[in-house]
């Protein structure tokens, strides 16, 4: 029975010391910065597409939950393609796109994710649409419509909806 | 460099294993501390801890492996008994590890996704390549470990324990190839992957060439075959067995081979028996204790039976020496001090403890080898009860054999009464390195 | 049928101001609620639910509802049904219906860009890029997601409406699980009545709007978590 404890208890300090030292490693938080070493135009006439390039970033084919690879060629009028630049975490480079249309954005992609393992990419089907979908509430100045199954009389005028009609 | 004598070819003690196995824990331990990315947050010490219990558990089942592969230095260092009692407590340890690293990683995997456990359970089994497989091998070990409980092996048959033990192997193949595939560690990283693989196939070797080759091979040259049965006495019998160029395999008194009589119902599995004789140049004699299915299959061997002998194994083999030596037997340890007090040249004492005068075997030969060589053999018979106390105490050693502190103690027989003697030896003034023994529990 | 209706026309310069057009569109919700409403007793719907009136004599485009609503109750497998509870009312098609035909009302004005709302389901029309916020069911006030596409309709059904009466018609109970689901599509008529259906089914309905071309779905359940269709991603901005 002591050699049970002792090896349950060596394992366990084992992993405690291991793990210990390496979470003093600093894990860079994924930040993506506009006006990178992307080029980025603008157009001037609504009917001609911006061209930007992507720079060197690799895409991925997993199935998306959220645009993967650039946007660049499918660019409408008006919007412009920014490439932030790529960031290093500890899971792998991450670089993003950003669509935007009269300085305003409207359309994340991600070019550069961690794909090593499926781990990486089980985390980022979950990360990375939250993290567009705040980029693009957190700067909404413009919500045309609220779409949700709260409208009772009393609760119109609570309701977003009833401030855009204002 | 002290010259070997002669006969002596390499062993490994238990000292220089142990730390050849933690220093190749250590190297474990240096590849996944190289391959990690940094621990952050729950998700991530839960599946550190995971991944360095999975590459502990990935490099342990080579080292039980490698135990169990009847490498010479190993058997010879080590005795047999000792490599199956640490085959035994690692194999506990590493079963634990696997059940550990499951958990911790579909935990880990689960907080790291924002996903429940059961979930992710099947996200694991459906989607990560080769999981499927390594999950079946953990249960299989799991399962192995299991039956190989104390507890449980005194319920199932030897056949049946022994086959299921064989299953290890399918089960390390099948969760080899998740190592690589899900294992962060090996990820681009093609020299670690080459030197586990090396690893892995080196002990693979070694089991082909330890266990089927060199039988095969020693077959070839020996031609092994049964000459006859001879009883001892009541549930006892001699095999004697018959070959070509014996004197090749170098065997000591005091030594064993693991014997597979090729008969229907011996030939699957090989038992270690102990050479009762000084082996002969064209004949070799086990003598046998009728226990179970296997001893009684013996007596009924027919002359000419084909037999599959592996060894010399055991760590029993006294040098030539000019200090006096005593042989402590119990029981059935007698057989192997038997041959070692037939041949041992110099003063020998025997002491030869049973529990009753049933058990005594070659009373005969033993008081007529002692008569010719001027030995002494003391027999010490019956229960605790009927002497009056432990016969093998300190005093009654003392008294049994003057001037026992200077001299070599040899001591076979069962578990517990080997662990009570040695002790009783210790007592008695004897210096640990003096002492040497063997049990055959395996 | 008590539900507020916003209308967002974007007056253009060089375009006259659709004033008759709004009047139009106002006039035939109106008819639409006369026609439709089940709380009307004099309602074709009522009637011809009581029986009383004959289909031929109701008006052509309640023939024209029940079609659409036949295959609609076949494609979900019966999860979207002209009677809920036993009693007929195709409100959960008609709603969606009477704002599609009142965005075609602009659109046959002149307008290429406007959209309607009625009770948080809502038509857009015009090719730039529209925003809608999907509201919080379980954090009343805050917003869950932001969603963005040109020319389609969006439609949210949940536990938050008035009322339970979207019961899950092989139970007879509100369906347990999702506390609300939105799906888009390009017409609101059709969208409106998936998202009707995908919510009595429940955490089924992903798979099955899944199979339905032309249509993404996004659903919070009531424990808070939330799965998508797999195309829904294009929508996310």
């Amino acid at each position: 029975m002591r050699r049970v404890i002792l090896a349950v208890t060596g394992t366990i300090a084992g992993l405690v010391a291991l793990l210990s030292f390496k979470s003093h490693v600093p894990s860079v938080p994924v930040a993506a910065t506009t006006g990178g070493s992307g080029g980025s135009s603008s157009s001037s006439a609504p009917s001609s597409s911006s061209s930007s390039s992507s720079s060197g970033g690799q895409t991925t084919t997993v199935p998306g939950e959220f645009p993967q690879g650039s946007l660049a060629s499918k660019l409408t009028a008006g919007e412009t393609a920014v490439d932030g630049k790529a960031a290093n975490t500890a899971y792998g480079p991450v670089q993003i796109q950003l669509i935007k249309q009269n300085s305003k954005i409207v359309k994340v992609a991600v070019l550069v994710q961690p794909a090593n393992t499926l781990h990486d990419i089980q985390i980022g089907a979950f990360a990375f649409p939250k993290l567009i979908s705040e980029t693009l509430a957190a700067q909404s100045g413009k919500i045309d419509a609220v779409s949700g199954a709260s409208y009772t009389s009393a609760g119109y005028i609570a309701s977003l909806q009833s401030a855009l009609d204002k | 460099m002290p010259v070997r004598p002669k006969n002596r070819p390499a062993r490994v003690g238990a000292r220089g294993l142990l730390a050849a196995i933690i220093a190749g824990g250590l190297v474990v331990i240096a590849l996944w501390w190289h391959g990690s990315l940094g621990v952050h947050g729950l998700a991530g010490w839960l599946t550190g801890a995971g991944e360095i219990l999975g590459l502990l558990a990935g490099y342990g089942v080579v080292v039980l492996v490698a135990l169990m592969s009847r490498l010479p230095p190993l058997e010879r260092g080590l005795g047999t008994d000792q490599l199956a009692r640490w085959h035994a407590m690692g194999g506990r340890y590493v079963v634990s590890l696997v059940v550990a690293h499951a958990l911790l990683i579909i935990w880990g995997y689960a907080v790291g996704a924002h996903t429940g456990v059961v979930s992710e359970s099947a996200t694991l089994l459906t989607q990560y390549p080769d999981v499927l497989m390594a999950t079946v091998a953990g249960f299989l070990l799991l399962g192995i470990g299991i039956v190989s409980m104390r507890a449980a092996r005194r319920r199932v048959r030897y056949e049946t324990w022994y086959y299921l033990h064989l299953y290890t192997y399918l089960a390390i193949a099948l969760a080899f190839s998740h190592q690589f595939a899900d294992g962060t560690t090996f990820l681009g990283n093609l020299a670690a992957r080459f030197w586990w693989s090396a690893m892995y196939v080196t002990v693979l070797v070694l089991v082909l060439w330890y266990r089927v080759a060199v039988p095969l091979r020693s077959y070839r040259r020996h031609r092994f075959e049964v000459l006859g049965v001879k009883a001892e006495a009541p549930g006892v019998i001699s095999v004697y067995i018959s070959g070509a160029r014996l004197d090749e395999l170098d065997a000591e008194p005091g030594q064993f081979f693991r014997w597979r009589f090729m008969t229907r119902s011996l030939w699957w599995s090989s038992h270690p028996f102990s050479l009762s004789a000084a082996p002969g140049s064209d004949v070799l004699r086990i003598t046998v204790k009728n226990l179970g299915d296997h001893s009684q299959a013996l007596a009924r061997l027919r002359p000419g039976t084909r037999v599959f002998a592996e060894g010399p194994y055991g760590a029993l083999t006294p040098a030539d020496s000019d200090r006096g030596v005593l042989l402590l037997a119990g029981g059935v340890g007698i057989t192997p001090l038997r041959a070692i007090f037939a041949t041992l040249p110099g003063q020998v004492t025997l002491i030869y403890r049973a529990s009753s005068e049933r058990d005594i075997v070659f009373r005969d030969e033993l008081d007529a080898i002692a008569a010719a060589r001027g030995a002494t053999v003391h027999y010490l018979v019956g229960s605790r009860n009927e002497i009056g106390g432990d016969p093998l105490s300190p005093r009654v050693l003392r008294s049994l054999v003057p001037g026992l502190d200077e001299q070599d103690a040899y001591v076979c027989g069962p578990a517990g009464m080997t662990a009570a003697a040695v002790r009783a030896l210790r007592a008695a003034g004897v210096p640990r390195q003096r002492i040497h023994f063997e049990s055959f529990e395996f | 049928m008590g539900t507020v209706v916003s209308f967002d026309v974007p007056a253009r310069a060089g375009e006259p101001r659709g004033a008759g057009s709004l009047g139009q569109a106002v006039r035939w919700l109106h008819w639409v609620d006369a026609t439709f409403s089940p709380y009307r007793d004099d309602s074709d719907v009522s009637r011809f639910g009581r029986g009383e009136l004959p289909l031929a004599d109701c008006a052509p485009e309640l023939a024209e509802v029940l079609d659409a609503c036949a295959v609609i109750s076949a494609r979900s497998g019966g999860y979207f049904t002209i009677r809920p509870g036993g009693a007929f009312d195709p409100s959960g098609y008609v709603k969606g219906w009477a704002i599609e035909r009142a965005a075609a009302i602009f659109t046959a004005a002149g307008s290429a860009e406007h959209s309607v709302n009625g009770g948080g389901d809502v038509q857009f029309v015009g090719s730039r890029l529209w925003r809608v916020g999907i509201a919080d069911p379980l954090r009343p006030g805050r917003l869950a997601l932001m969603v963005a596409g040109r020319d389609f309709a969006v439609a949210t059904s949940g536990v938050a409406e008035r009322g339970p009466h979207i019961i899950d018609p092989y139970t007879g109970q509100p369906p347990a699980g999702l506390a609300s689901i939105t799906v888009v599509g390009a017409t609101l008529a059709e969208t409106d009545a998936y998202a009707t259906a995908a919510f009595a089914m429940g955490s089924a309905g992903r798979d099955w709007v899944e199979g339905l071309p032309g249509y993404e779905a996004f659903a919070i359940t009531a424990a808070g978590a939330t799965w998508q269709t797999s195309g829904f991603g294009t929508y996310l901005g």
